[in-house]
């Protein structure tokens, strides 16, 4: 029997400072099935109702005033006041060019999708935060999802320095 | 010496309270539910219109209002960048994809810029003209041979006035993955 997603158990928080854009997501996310949404319209509400109580998915804007969207990944991922910094976070924004897909990457986000959008790529993205979650890699100068999109198997020896 | 990256398994809490066999929606959207959503895109279609028209509304009395000083300039570009990344990110989004080319041509014009010269005001003016334009004749998806040899003629007056704005390499965006 194939598998299926109850959104109903999934709660949300959109972070973007465009109404018509948020209600939008809010209204897609409500025929899917999910009642607990929370809408922020900058970095710092989106701490605050963090801060008080997680949610399961958070859907972000890079282009969001005074902070942007990274500010808002960087604080999830390594923040000592962040509740859960392993929440999936997909990026759903209109600076979309290769640069802002590195940055938001290198920071952890969990995925990345370019406004403007369609209602299929981002229910992918839905179904890949929730439904095929990754591995996490704590580093050096990085927390957040395994960067590694394909895993391709290696049987040379391991030449890193830390095993020498 | 360098920590070695420690692999954390992948979390199966959201996995297990959402994911099942009998309730809920298929892994891959049906045509039924595909339609619901664009439903719902559809209604939101004149919401979107109205906020774009306001922006262009607003970018317009900008311009016509515009001073020297540093500080205005700096921000009449942050607020002309601000509507341009919203009508890029929203256009296409409800079906009016010209708006949404129009509006990455304005935005990318914008981008890196502090002021605006008597040359690049007129270039911004003429964007905004060309997406009231799309709006009032309601021109959806991406237009005819009129529509997109304007959208050219956009990207050659930014190569013109805004050389270093291309050598960024600002082209081109898609359905991009992290």
């Amino acid at each position: 029997m194939p598998e299926k997603i109850d959104f109903s158990k999934v709660s949300f928080l959109i972070v973007d400072k465009s109404p018509p854009t948020a209600r939008l997501i809010r209204d897609i996310l409500h025929v899917l099935g999910v009642t607990a949404i929370r809408i922020a319209d900058t970095v710092e509400r989106a701490r605050k109702m963090l801060r008080r109580d997680p949610v399961d998915v958070i859907i972000t804007e890079h282009h969001l005033g005074e902070e942007s969207g990274l500010a808002l990944i960087e604080w999830v991922r390594t923040a000592p006041d962040s509740l859960d910094r392993m929440t999936p976070i997909i990026m759903l924004t209109a600076n979309s060019e290769e640069d802002y897909v590195v940055r938001a990457r290198d920071i952890g986000v969990t995925e990345f999708l370019a406004k403007p959008f369609n209602v299929e790529g981002l229910y992918r993205r839905l179904v890949a935060v929730i439904a095929r979650p990754r591995a996490f890699v704590n580093a050096d100068g990085y927390f957040g999802p395994d960067r590694r999109r394909r895993q391709v198997p290696y049987t040379g020896p391991d030449r890193r320095r830390s095993d020498d | 010496m360098a920590k070695r990256a420690q692999i954390i398994p992948p979390r199966a809490d959201l996995k297990k309270k959402a994911v099942n066999l009998s309730k809920g929606f298929d892994m891959r959207l049906t045509p039924e539910v595909v339609r619901k959503l664009e439903e719902v895109v559809h209604k939101s279609r004149d919401t979107f219109t109205a906020d774009i028209a306001e922006k262009l509304v607003t970018m317009r009395r900008l311009l016509t209002e515009s001073r020297p000083e540093p500080e205005r300039q700096r921000d009449l570009v942050a607020q002309i960048y601000d509507a341009s990344l919203e009508i890029k990110g929203a256009g296409g989004t409800i079906g009016y994809d010209l708006l949404s080319q129009i509006g990455k041509s304005l935005n990318d014009f914008v981008t890196g810029l502090t002021a605006l010269d008597a040359r690049q005001q007129r270039a911004v003016g003429l964007h905004v003209d060309a997406l009231y334009a799309v709006l009032a004749n309601r021109i959806t998806g991406r237009g005819g041979i009129i529509e997109n040899a304007i959208v050219e003629a956009f990207g050659e007056a930014r190569r013109k006035l805004r050389p270093e704005a291309d050598e960024d390499g600002r082209a081109g965006d898609d359905d991009r993955e992290a």
